[in-house]
Formats: structure tokens, C-alpha cells, sequence
């Protein structure tokens, strides 16, 4: 019986990730091209739109003609080192969510796991005198362990009660900042007073414990950065090259049919909310270590909620989550500097959420692209979702339900 | 209800009707007359157009070329409102009822009286007694939906066709899910419709049942309508050789049709050691006591009407059931089992429902192959995943099992059903498994599948394998086993051997209670 099958030309491994990629690109593109009117029209001139971009990219990839002229490493170095800072965090945070993800759960709680990271960080980097190397070794695993301890809570509430982790993930990043920024910054952990300066936030880490600077003083670039990049080679290898990796994302992607291979799924639904909390935690880490030195009166920035739009944007594949961190934090670094044209510095922000908006569109995408494909008889790309049941639909009807 | 002149010779023309789904072309210029007062079937195997055919019919879809006439009236459906509004009804595969709702409120759903903006239920329920009534069904339009069995729900279907004033009624598949005894029950309504002028439309791939039911029937393969013979002047293996390969005599299609009609291999090896026994295994709500014995080398067959508890005892010999209290013995040990110590036991599962407890869609179709033995060679080394191992295995599987199209790197959720289930059993039998436990193995195949599965079933049976096989298909049970286990209620209700007689089965099926 030769069926019609529609006859694929197999496309080379590149070809393949620059297909499933496109959806993201066009979208970040798409945003970029959306806020570039939104300033056009906002300061009612396109060049001062676009000479805006161009301030946001000199802050966030150096300043190259100002280099040129003056020959001053820190024009470029410095800006590599906001950005470089900002993607570290981001990266981390964006492989939290996408680790969970890919296991099938959705983990909003990377905020209250950072949190609780940065504040183990503070903590063993003020209260400790360890050696310089392995005093900050000791923080980073540190906060991995505390961010990973609070990613059990969500796993066991939902494998031994049922509790939707999105709720309850939810719910616990409200505890956490309540605990660490109302009780344990304030209370317990507060910076103990020097003279007549009170200082916000807890006691100073200790300069081993600072996570070493990799360019000149001018740049903070710190040793999170390559940290960042390893760990989402990590993470990858672990998703797409290990069996343990392979169970999971099975389970992620049909529980009902990994139990029936014998997976132990609640072990790697643990597993896997474990690893995300421990990402999480790492990013809370590199805030302290490398940014703050302290843990702040309040943590500010909303980087563990940003790392869901960073995961989505990367498609929840790890070395997608760190090419978009990477861009975003370019983008973020720079964003300050388009200030210098009176536009408002949250246009990063902006950015990134239409991209997110827009990927979350991303069967609209797939749908036109397979429309051109379809249009182009050589190329062939994945079936069109919106397009009406193929003619035998009953193989795939599932039973009527009689149990 | 608008009364139409019985005696004309077409009311409903299907012309030169072409439709195509991106690159497959799902019917291919068609054309089809229905005449008032007849019982037409429409046969071909799975994927030959019919259910496309009669989705253009009922306004499902819309034709990309051809016109339809509805008592030569050239029409142009824009749905099923149109279509019923013109007097075709439909009765789907899987229904469209609202559980918790009664009868009555199930049969006007949509079009429900109403009396100063409220719902007249009384008047519906009236309403629906006085069609039940005119029509000959008994059904208590006052009966929840969720307390009535298979047969009589598709009788609400029936009913709620007619109470919309069908004068077409579509049947697709109708005896899929249902008892001898529902389906001669579901005939005789029919006979009954037709006499009064309805006219009937039979989908099916079941040939003695079309050669049973209907005036003419129509054969459609490859989108394309093949033939449209008398009842009378033909029969199953004519039939068969059409659906397969277009022609009436066939030199290649009779062996073909043989294995498919399943006739089973006469090689009755002597049954080894016992495999699997259960002793009065309780499991759920659904299973309430099940005793039953598998030996190696031999196939035993569950019967029963869906939902008796047949999904329950393949669930708990899987693994997938804690069981609450009788004993397991499976492979020489009782211990409590999980999916994983079920497989390490020698048990290989080829599951009811494909695409939600045997493959993860999105991923490869090696990545599937190597689901369950992901940890073993050639799957893996270590802890690493063994790719190029595991693409050999899979590429080695495809090519013995022709799985199409070979690529072992697409998604499985992209095969046609029928490869999806030749990945599966590849993967289940690869695996050498001691007790093969197969759920309705070749539900939604199309002909030349069912008999690749079959002809496998049979060739595990003869390597010493023993195969629990479930299904509700009762011909298939009969066709293939060595013996028939029958459940009622979760409980087994008796044991037959091979060759029991089809009534006495149903009768059991049915509680021991034979009715018709």
C-alpha cells in the first residue's frame, strides 16, 4: 500500500535550528521595528528615532567610534560589562524557567527562587572568611542550594496534593520577598551600623567573596558572564544529550506516555524543579556577587519575572535562552543611554514584552511561513496548525469515554 | 417539516466534487446520487474519502470544486445549520451529548421551546416523546445521558437527527462501539426510517454488516468513488478487492483479504506456562474482580462492551494501576508493580490510545523507538543518549516494520495513524517481551494495517509469546484468540473457547441477559 505521504527532503541540523529560530527572530524584529515608531511618532521625527537606537547600542556594545577616536579601552569595556551583567542574570533566570518548562512545568517562581539565592549569597559572603576563589565558589552553591530547596515546595505540593505549580509558585515569590526584604534584611541579617552611617540593606560581602572582575576596573564584567554561558551549555547537554535529560523532556511533553515507558516522573518533575530553583538562585547570586556586593534593601529589579519572557523569546531551548539574555541585556545596558535623546529608558522593556507578545503569536508565524513554504514547492515546513483535519481524522480521535 | 415527493428519482446530487488538504487530495472528483427511501453504505478503508465525502454532504466542508442539488436545487451549505435546516442529519463516530443533561434537553438542544423567554421543559420533553413515539425508538426522554448505555445514546443521537426534520440521515460508523444484539437493534431502526421514505447513509468498513444493511453500495479509494454495486450482486471479498485495489477480481488482494478477515492461524501451539494470573483483582470503581489466566504461546482475547473494565485489567497488568486487593502473578513473581518493573517483567504494552500513552507527538520518531528502553543499549551508553545506535535501531525497525516515510528524525505525531501503530509495535516487540497486553490494536487502521497487525499478533503467538489482546471489536476477538475471557461489570463473566458463538458472546457482553 503505497500511501500519499508527503515526501520530505531532509534538511541538514542547521538548517533545522534556523528554521525552528525564525519564529523568534522575526518576533524580536518585529518588536524593534514597532518601538522604533513608537519613539518616531512620540518625538515626531524618525531620525531622532533611529539615531535613539543607535545611542542604545553604543551603551550596549561600546562606543565604537568614540573608541576610534580616543583609544580608551574603558569606551568599550565598560558598556560589554553592563550588558555582560545584565545577560548573566538573565541567562540564569530565563534556564530556570525553560529547564521547568521543558519538563512541563511552568515556573513562575524564579523571582522568589532568586531572592532566596541572593539572600543565602549575602549572607555566606558577609558571615564567612573563606579564601579568595573558594569563598565565592562557596556563595554561588550556596544560593543554588537555597533557590533549589525552594523549588521543592511547589514539586511537593503538586505531586503529593495536586497543587498547580503556577499557583503556588506564584504565591511563594510573595513569601519570599516578604521573608528576606521584610524580615530577614531588616531584622536578623541587617547591615550592622558604622558610625553614623546606617546602611539599607545587609552587611557588605567580603571582597573574597566578590565575584572576580575579568577586564580592567572600569568594567564590571565579572566572572558570572562565562559561569552564565557554561551553564547554558549545561543545561543543554543535560536536556538533549543524557538520557535523564531525554526522560524529562518526554514527560514534559506527554506525561501519561513517559509513565507508561516507565519513567519515574515524579522524581524528574523533582528533579527539574530542583534545577530550576538552583538556576534561579545562581542569577539571585551574581546580583549579590557581582553587582551589589550586598543584598539591597529590596532586590529591584524583576529579573526572575523577566527570565519567563527570556525562555519563551529562546523557545525554552537552553542556548536559545542565552542568545536572547544576551541580546536583552544589550539592549537593557544601552537603554539608559537613550536617555541622552530624552527617550524614556524602558524602552528595552517594551521590547522585550512585544517579543514575547509576538512569539506567543508564534503560530501566527509558523502558519504564514508554511504558507510562503507551500507557495515555494521546495521548501517544506511543518503542516499548518489552523489548517482544517486531515482526512482521517479517527486514528487520531481519542476514545469515547467510557471509563 | 416539509413532506418531499417520495417518488422522485434523486434528492440529493453530489457532482464532480474535489477537495484537497494542502498537497493530499481528499476527494477527487466524486459524484454520488441519493435517492429517497434508500439504504446506501459508503465503504473503503480509512482515509478514502468517505467521511470527507459526507462532511461536504453535511456542510462541514466546502467543496473546492464540484455542485450539490438537494432535490435538484443547486445549494451552496455553509454549515451544518444549513445542511439541517435542509433535512440532512448526522450521527458522528463519537457523540455529541451532554452527559449530565437529560434526553429531552439533549434533543432540543439549540432549539429549545421556550415560554416567556424561558425553557418550556415540558414541552420539550413532550416534544421529544411525540418523535420517539412517531419513529419507533423507546427511550425515556427524561433519562440522564450519563446513565444510558452506548446503543441508547446513539439512538439520542438518531432522534435529535430526526427532531430536526432529517430526511437524510448520516451514519458514520455507527457499530463501532456497539453489541450484535445493539447493532441488529440499530439496523432495525434504520429499516424502519428507510421504509418511511428516510433515506440512510451507512460509513463503514465492516463488509458483512454493509452486505447486511444496504440497497447499493458505494466504494471509494483513494478519494476517488470506485463503484457503486447492488447489495445483492456482490460480497466480501469482491468488496475487499475494490476497497484495496480498485478492481473487482484481484490476483493480490484475496491473501490480503484473508489475514484481514483474520481467520486464525490454525498452528493452536500447545499453550506453555501460565504468564499472567489474576485472582479476583480489584482495581478502581471500574474493576471488580477479575480472575483470569495467559499462558505462553497463546492468544487470549477480553471482551466486553466498552467501559465493563477491560481498560482497567490492561492498566494493572501494565503497571499503570495500583491494584486495591486480589493477586497479580505475572512472570513467576507477585510483587506490586509500576510500568517500570512491569517492563523489566517482560511485559510490552501497545496501548488503546496512541497518541496519549505511547508517543510523544513533537518528538522524533527515533526518540519514540527508544521510549521504556531509553536507558538500555543501543539506546544508550551510560548516561549519555547513544544517537547513532539509536538511529540504526529505529532505521533497522522502519525498514522491517515499513514504517513510511523511513526519516527516522521527524515528529511521530506527523505519521499517518497506521505508521504511528507500526512504530509502537515495532518498539513493543523489539523489545522481546514475554506477555504482549494489545488494547484494540487496530482501532482507526485502515485494511492493509489491521492485517500487518494481525498477521504480527499471530507471529508473537507462534516466537511462545502470550498476548492478552482488548477490544470491542467482537469479530477481531473471535478472529484471533485462543480462548475469550468475557467481563461484565469488572467482573469476568465467563470464559469461552475458540470458535464460541457470536450470540452467545454478546449475550454475555450484555450480563448474561440476551435481549433480541
Amino acid at each position: 500500500m503505497a500511501e500519499p505521504e508527503a515526501v520530505e527532503a531532509p534538511r541538514s541540523r542547521f538548517a533545522e535550528a534556523i528554521w525552528a529560530s525564525l519564529p523568534s527572530v522575526l518576533s524580536v524584529g518585529l518588536s524593534l521595528l514597532v518601538c522604533l515608531l513608537m519613539i518616531a511618532i512620540t518625538k515626531g521625527s524618525l531620525s531622532i528615532a533611529g539615531s535613539a537606537y543607535l545611542e542604545m547600542l553604543r551603551g550596549g556594545l561600546g562606543d565604537f567610534e568614540a573608541f576610534g577616536e580616543a583609544g580608551v579601552w574603558t569606551l568599550l569595556t565598560r558598556p560589554w560589562g553592563e550588558a555582560a551583567t545584565k545577560a548573566a542574570i538573565l541567562t540564569f533566570t530565563g534556564l530556570s524557567v525553560a529547564v521547568a518548562y521543558r519538563a512541563g512545568l511552568f515556573n513562575i517562581g524564579a523571582q522568589g527562587q532568586m531572592t532566596v539565592g541572593a539572600i543565602a549569597a549575602a549572607a555566606l559572603g558577609a558571615k564567612l572568611s573563606l579564601p579568595f576563589g573558594v569563598h565565592a565558589a562557596v556563595c554561588v552553591l550556596g544560593a543554588a542550594a537555597a533557590g533549589g530547596a525552594y523549588g521543592i515546595i511547589p514539586a511537593v505540593l503538586k505531586l503529593r496534593r495536586g497543587v498547580h505549580e503556577v499557583i503556588s509558585t506564584i504565591m511563594l515569590n510573595w513569601v519570599a520577598i516578604s521573608l528576606v526584604e521584610n524580615w530577614l534584611v531588616v531584622g536578623p541579617l541587617r547591615a550592622a551600623a558604622t558610625g553614623d552611617n546606617s546602611i539599607s540593606g545587609t552587611d557588605q560581602i567580603a571582597a573574597t567573596a566578590a565575584l572576580p572582575r575579568l577586564l580592567s576596573d572600569g568594567s564590571r564584567l565579572h566572572a558570572g558572564f562565562p559561569l552564565a554561558l557554561l551553564a547554558a551549555f549545561a543545561a543543554w547537554i543535560w536536556l538533549f544529550r543524557t538520557r535523564l535529560g531525554f526522560e524529562t523532556r518526554a514527560m514534559g511533553q506527554n506525561a501519561e506516555a513517559a509513565r507508561a515507558a516507565g519513567i519515574p516522573s515524579a522524581r524528574r518533575s523533582l528533579q527539574a524543579m530542583v534545577l530550576a530553583g538552583a538556576l534561579a538562585g545562581v542569577a539571585g547570586s551574581l546580583l549579590v556577587q557581582g553587582t551589589e556586593l550586598r543584598f539591597p534593601a529590596t532586590l529591584g529589579a524583576p529579573y526572575g519575572f523577566d527570565g519567563i519572557a527570556i525562555a519563551l523569546i529562546g523557545q525554552t531551548h537552553p542556548l536559545g535562552v542565552g542568545a536572547s539574555a544576551l541580546l536583552f541585556g544589550i539592549l537593557r545596558a544601552g537603554g539608559t543611554r537613550m536617555q541622552l535623546l530624552h527617550v524614556h529608558k524602558s524602552f528595552p522593556e517594551l521590547i522585550q514584552g512585544l517579543a514575547l507578545l509576538f512569539v506567543a503569536g508564534r503560530l501566527i508565524w509558523q502558519w504564514a511561513l508554511t504558507r510562503r513554504a507551500k507557495r515555494a514547492p521546495a521548501a517544506s515546513g511543518p503542516p499548518a496548525p489552523a489548517a482544517p483535519a486531515p482526512p482521517a481524522p479517527a486514528a487520531a480521535v481519542p476514545s469515547g469515554g467510557g471509563a | 417539516m416539509a413532506e418531499i415527493e417520495l417518488k422522485s428519482a434523486r434528492l440529493i446530487q453530489l457532482s464532480h466534487i474535489s477537495k484537497a488538504f494542502g498537497k493530499v487530495l481528499a476527494l477527487d472528483d466524486v459524484s454520488l446520487e441519493l435517492r429517497p427511501g434508500e439504504m446506501l453504505a459508503l465503504v473503503g478503508e480509512n482515509g478514502a474519502g468517505k467521511s470527507s465525502l459526507m462532511n461536504v454532504l453535511y456542510g462541514l466542508y466546502h467543496p473546492d470544486q464540484g455542485e450539490l442539488r438537494i432535490k435538484g436545487e443547486r445549494v451552496r451549505l455553509r454549515g451544518p445549520k444549513d445542511a439541517i435546516a435542509r433535512g440532512i442529519g448526522m450521527v458522528h463516530q463519537h457523540f455529541m451529548l451532554v452527559p449530565t443533561l437529560t434526553v429531552a434537553e439533549n434533543v432540543v438542544l439549540g432549539r429549545e421551546p421556550t415560554r416567556r423567554g424561558l425553557l418550556d421543559l415540558k414541552r420539550a420533553q413532550q416534544e421529544v416523546e411525540a418523535t420517539c413515539k412517531r419513529f419507533g425508538f423507546q427511550l425515556d426522554p427524561t433519562a440522564r445521558i450519563s446513565g444510558l448505555t452506548v446503543g441508547s445514546q446513539q439512538k439520542v443521537e438518531i432522534v435529535k437527527a430526526l427532531h430536526r426534520g432529517a430526511q437524510v440521515l448520516i451514519l458514520d460508523e455507527p457499530t463501532a462501539v456497539l453489541t450484535p444484539q445493539e447493532a441488529d437493534e440499530l439496523f432495525r431502526v434504520a429499516r424502519g426510517l428507510s421504509a418511511e421514505g428516510h433515506t440512510v447513509v451507512l460509513i463503514s468498513h465492516k463488509l458483512k454488516e454493509v452486505l447486511a444493511f444496504a440497497q447499493r453500495i458505494c466504494v471509494m479509494r483513494r478519494g476517488k468513488m470506485v463503484a457503486s454495486v447492488a447489495a445483492s450482486q456482490t460480497d466480501t471479498r469482491r468488496l475487499a478487492n475494490l476497497m484495496i485495489t480498485g478492481e473487482e477480481e484481484s490476483a493480490a488482494a484475496p491473501s490480503l483479504h484473508v489475514t484481514a478477515e483474520g481467520s486464525a492461524a490454525a498452528t493452536t501451539a500447545s499453550a506453555g506456562e501460565p504468564l499472567l494470573k489474576l485472582d479476583g483483582v480489584c482495581a478502581g470503581p471500574k474493576l471488580t474482580g477479575a480472575t483470569l489466566e495467559v499462558r505462553a504461546g497463546e492468544i487470549v482475547g477480553i471482551a466486553g462492551v466498552d467501559g465493563n473494565g477491560q481498560r482497567e485489567l490492561a492498566e494493572v497488568v501494565t503497571g499503570l494501576r495500583p491494584v486495591d486487593r486480589g493477586e497479580v502473578r505475572l512472570c513467576g513473581a507477585t510483587g506490586s508493580l509500576d510500568p517500570h518493573e512491569a517492563r523489566h517483567r517482560g511485559v510490552s504494552h501497545v496501548p488503546e490510545d496512541r497518541l496519549l500513552h505511547a508517543i510523544v507527538g513533537p518528538m522524533r520518531v527515533d526518540e519514540n523507538v527508544s521510549l521504556g528502553r531509553q536507558e538500555q543499549p543501543p539506546f544508550a551508553r551510560g548516561p549519555w543518549i547513544d544517537f547513532t545506535g539509536r538511529r540504526e535501531r529505529t532505521q533497522a525497525l522502519a525498514e522491517a516494520y515499513d514504517v513510511r516515510p523511513r526519516d527516522p528524525s521527524i515528529p511521530c505525531g506527523r505519521l499517518s495513524g497506521g505508521n504511528q501503530q507500526k512504530v509502537v509495535f515495532a518498539r513493543e516487540l523489539d523489545a522481546r517481551p514475554k506477555l504482549l497486553v494489545a488494547v484494540q490494536p487496530t482501532r482507526g487502521l485502515d485494511i492493509a494495517a489491521v492485517a500487518a497487525v494481525r498477521r504480527k499478533l499471530l507471529e508473537e503467538k507462534a516466537r511462545g509469546v502470550g498476548v492478552l489482546l482488548v477490544s470491542l471489536d467482537l469479530e477481531e476477538v473471535l478472529a484471533l484468540s485462543d480462548r475469550i475471557y468475557v467481563m461484565f461489570e469488572g467482573k469476568v463473566a465467563g470464559e469461552r473457547p475458540r470458535g464460541a458463538d457470536e450470540r452467545e458472546l454478546g449475550a454475555l457482553m450484555l450480563g448474561g441477559a440476551a435481549h433480541g
